[in-house]
Order: structure tokens, then sequence, then C-alpha cells
């Protein structure tokens, strides 16, 4: 193709030909098999640079993500197989007598399941979105090093302007549950699983932890016998119903 | 694609377009080490599937974020096969290893085969679109991120210090560059688009 021929492709998308023009242009896209296949090459390079350029700040923003979410699985990888390497399996029985004798006098001693076994809520990333940014990384700060009571204001404030967003509203109701501020966290759980959004089964799941933390074990297994069988915390809400029957 | 009905599972589409650190904790935990199995059977260690798995969450967030992706099948199948013909790939090209192919993990579903080829074109294309931009020239690359990001073609000329005129013509042969470049590439040769 001649240089003449990238600037007719452009003249005829940016809508910048006559009618006459237009007409010539679509009569040799329709004869000229040349023309056509670096015309239809050219109209998908285009797209691809439209949504490649726009979306480069979301991309990087996207990897730091992926990488760090990345690093943490396989460092904790690593380090469980690490931990077992090279133990004699003769070990592995007199381990498990040990635990054995322990267990049971555990069992025997404290056999209710209290909600610090269950309170794991591991550390938060939030995606960092223009003039909320600072509010959201010290609100991210605040709650993984369990200052929940920073963490509830920050995303209190958070929430004013982004009303709708499910992942602050069920990190906010986990701080509420952390300060003991039950009925505000239940009922903000309640509203979530309303919703047909991503965190509503872990909703589900924090809404039985939130009882369990009250004494209501009835409630909490109630609650937990709502959670569907996909969910994450499926095997570990049945363990939790088993031990509060 | 036809009119097949989107998975419930393009949740973890959605989560990985919203960026959303939840759900990519989610698909490692749960996804993850079956991934990680398969490669160490196969001539790999921990550390290629490390990279594998970041790889194919790169390639399935670019094709959500330009393509649309709808998911018509569960993602478990849909991920699993895609790490998996990326490690076989990355297995072809250093040549000489084994490989054992395990039937019992290869998933039999159609659909999941169907998204995952799809998919795998659409990354070829992206990467051989990405790696001709890179070999632009300054000047154009940064005509093209100015047009493509401000889109008032007069604005982009103030901003450049150039003619509406010429910041116009240079767009169409910086782009028209990309398309014979990417038109003589053997890759685009062997993509049917």
């Amino acid at each position: 193709m001649q240089e003449q021929d990238y600037i007719l492709f452009e003249d005829y998308l940016s809508g910048a030909l006559d009618a006459v023009e237009i007409v010539a242009f679509e009569n040799r896209l329709q004869n000229d098999l040349e023309f056509n296949k670096a015309y239809k090459t050219y109209v998908h390079a285009s797209k691809f640079l439209e949504t490649h350029l726009e979306n480069e700040e979301k991309q990087k923003a996207f990897k730091a993500n992926l990488e760090s979410v990345s690093s943490k699985y396989f460092a904790k990888e690593e380090s469980s197989k690490i931990r077992f390497k090279g133990i004699n399996p003769w070990y592995y029985s007199l381990a498990a007598a040990a635990i054995l004798v322990i267990g049971f006098f555990f069992a025997q001693q404290f056999s209710n399941p209290v909600y610090g076994d269950y309170a794991n809520y591991g550390t938060i990333s939030l995606t960092v979105r223009g003039q909320q940014s600072e509010v959201l990384s010290k609100a991210e700060t605040a709650f993984n090093s369990r200052n929940y009571k920073e963490a509830e204001t920050y995303f209190s404030q958070a929430l004013k302007t982004d009303t709708n967003n499910m992942e602050l509203q069920l990190y906010r109701a986990v701080s509420l549950v952390e300060l003991n501020n039950y009925n505000e966290a239940d009922a903000l759980f309640d509203d979530i699983i309303q919703t047909p959004s991503v965190y509503k089964n872990k909703a589900i799941w924090y809404l039985a932890l939130s009882k369990l933390k009250q004494g209501d074990d009835a409630a909490s297994i109630n609650v937990l016998k709502t959670l569907p069988k996909d969910s994450e915390d499926f095997k570990e809400a049945q363990k939790l119903i088993n031990k509060l029957k | 694609m036809s009119q097949k009905k989107i998975h419930e599972d393009q949740k973890y589409i959605v989560g990985l377009v919203e960026n959303n650190a939840f759900i990519i904790q989610a698909i490692y935990d749960k996804f993850a080490p079956k991934v990680i199995n398969y490669i160490k059977q196969n001539s790999g260690d921990v550390s290629s599937a490390q990279d594998i798995i970041q790889e194919t969450i790169i390639t399935i967030y670019n094709q959500a974020i330009e393509k649309d992706l709808k998911l018509t099948c569960p993602f478990d199948a849909y991920f699993f096969l895609l790490c998996k013909r990326k490690w076989l790939n990355q297995l072809k090209k250093t040549g000489n290893k084994e490989v054992t192919i395990n039937e019992e993990v290869l998933s039999k579903d159609d659909d999941a085969q169907e998204l995952a080829f799809e998919t795998s074109l659409f990354e070829q294309q992206h990467s051989l679109y990405k790696d001709m931009f890179e070999k632009l020239g300054q000047a154009c690359k940064d005509l093209l991120k100015a047009t493509f990001k401000i889109k008032s073609m007069e604005e982009v000329a103030k901003s450049l210090g150039v003619t509406y005129a010429y910041a116009r013509k240079k767009k169409s042969l910086c782009i028209g560059q990309l398309t014979k470049w990417i038109q003589e590439s053997p890759t685009f040769k062997n993509l049917k688009s």
C-alpha cells in the first residue's frame, strides 16, 4: 500500500470524505482484495491502539496487584514445602500420637468453637481510584494492621462518595464486628447478601461469624446453612455447624 | 461467539476487570494447585508454574478488557486448559523435554476448548500488535498515545506543537506502518483473523 492509501483509510474512518469519495472508496474495497485486506488490518490496529493505550494505566495497576497476590501465594507454597522437607517418617507417628493426646485434652477442656478461631481476614488490597486513593490506602493500612476503629472511619468516609461499593461495605461491616458494633454490622451484611454481588457469600460467612462472636450459636448455624455448596467457605462452614450442634 | 449462556463463573472475569484483590486471591486459592501439580508432573517446577499462572491471568484480563470476554463454561476448565497449553508450548520451544499428558486432568468440556482456543488466538494477536507498536519510532508512539488518550486531533496537535493537518497525516502514516509490519509478519500469516 502507498502512503496515500493509509491517509485515505483514516479520512474514511473519521468521516472526512465527501459522498462521491465514499462511493469510490467503497467500490475499491469491494474490487481490490489487497486494498481490502490492508484496510481491515488498519481498522484492527486502530482498535487495538485505542483499547490498549486507553487502558494502559489500568493494566499497570492490575499487574501490580496480581504480582503482589501471586508472590504472597507462592511464598506460602514455598514455606509449607520447606517446613515438611526431610522429616523422618518415624517422627510423624510420634507427632501424631502427641497431637492425639493434646487434642483429646483440649477437646475435653474447650470443645466450643470461638470467633477468634475463624476470624482470619488476611490482608486486603483496595483498588486505587482517583481522588479516593488516599482515604482508601489509609483504610487498607488501618485494616491490615488490625486497627479497626480507624479503618471503620476511613471506610465510612470512602463510602460517602462511593455508596454502592460492596467491597468497602463488606470490610466496613467486618470492622464493625471487630468493634462489637453488631447491629450495624449485621444490617450491612444483610444488605450485601440481598445483592447479586461477588461478595454475597463472604457476607454470609462473616455474618455467621458475627453471630458466633455474639454467642448466638443457633443464629450462626441458621446463617451457615444458607451458604451455597460452591462457595469458598462451604467446607469450613460445615465443620463449624458440626461443632456448634 | 454464538449466543451461549453465560456461566456463573463470569464473576471471576468481572472481578479481574475490577482489579479486585479478593477475586484474584480466590483464583489462586481455588485453581492454582491443579496447575502447579500438572506442571510439576511435566518437567516443570513451582517457579515456572508461578509464571505460567500469572501470564495466563494477564491474558484473560486483557481479553476481558479489550474484547469483553464472556465465559460460557466453568472457569476451572477454561483456566486449566489455558495454563496447560501455555506450558506445553513453552516446553516445545525449549525442546527435548518429555511431556506426559495426563488424560484424567484433561478437560472434555467443548465450550472450554473453544473458548480457550479463542483466548490463545487473542493472545497471539495481542502480542503481535504490541510488539509491532513497540517497534515504531518514538515520534509515532508519542503521537499515537496522545491521539488515543486526548481524542480531539486539534488538541493533540496543540500538545505536540505541530499543525492539525500534519498531526492527522502523521497518525495515518504511523498506523499505516503498523499495518504494514503486521501484514508482513509470519505470525499474522498463521493467524487467520
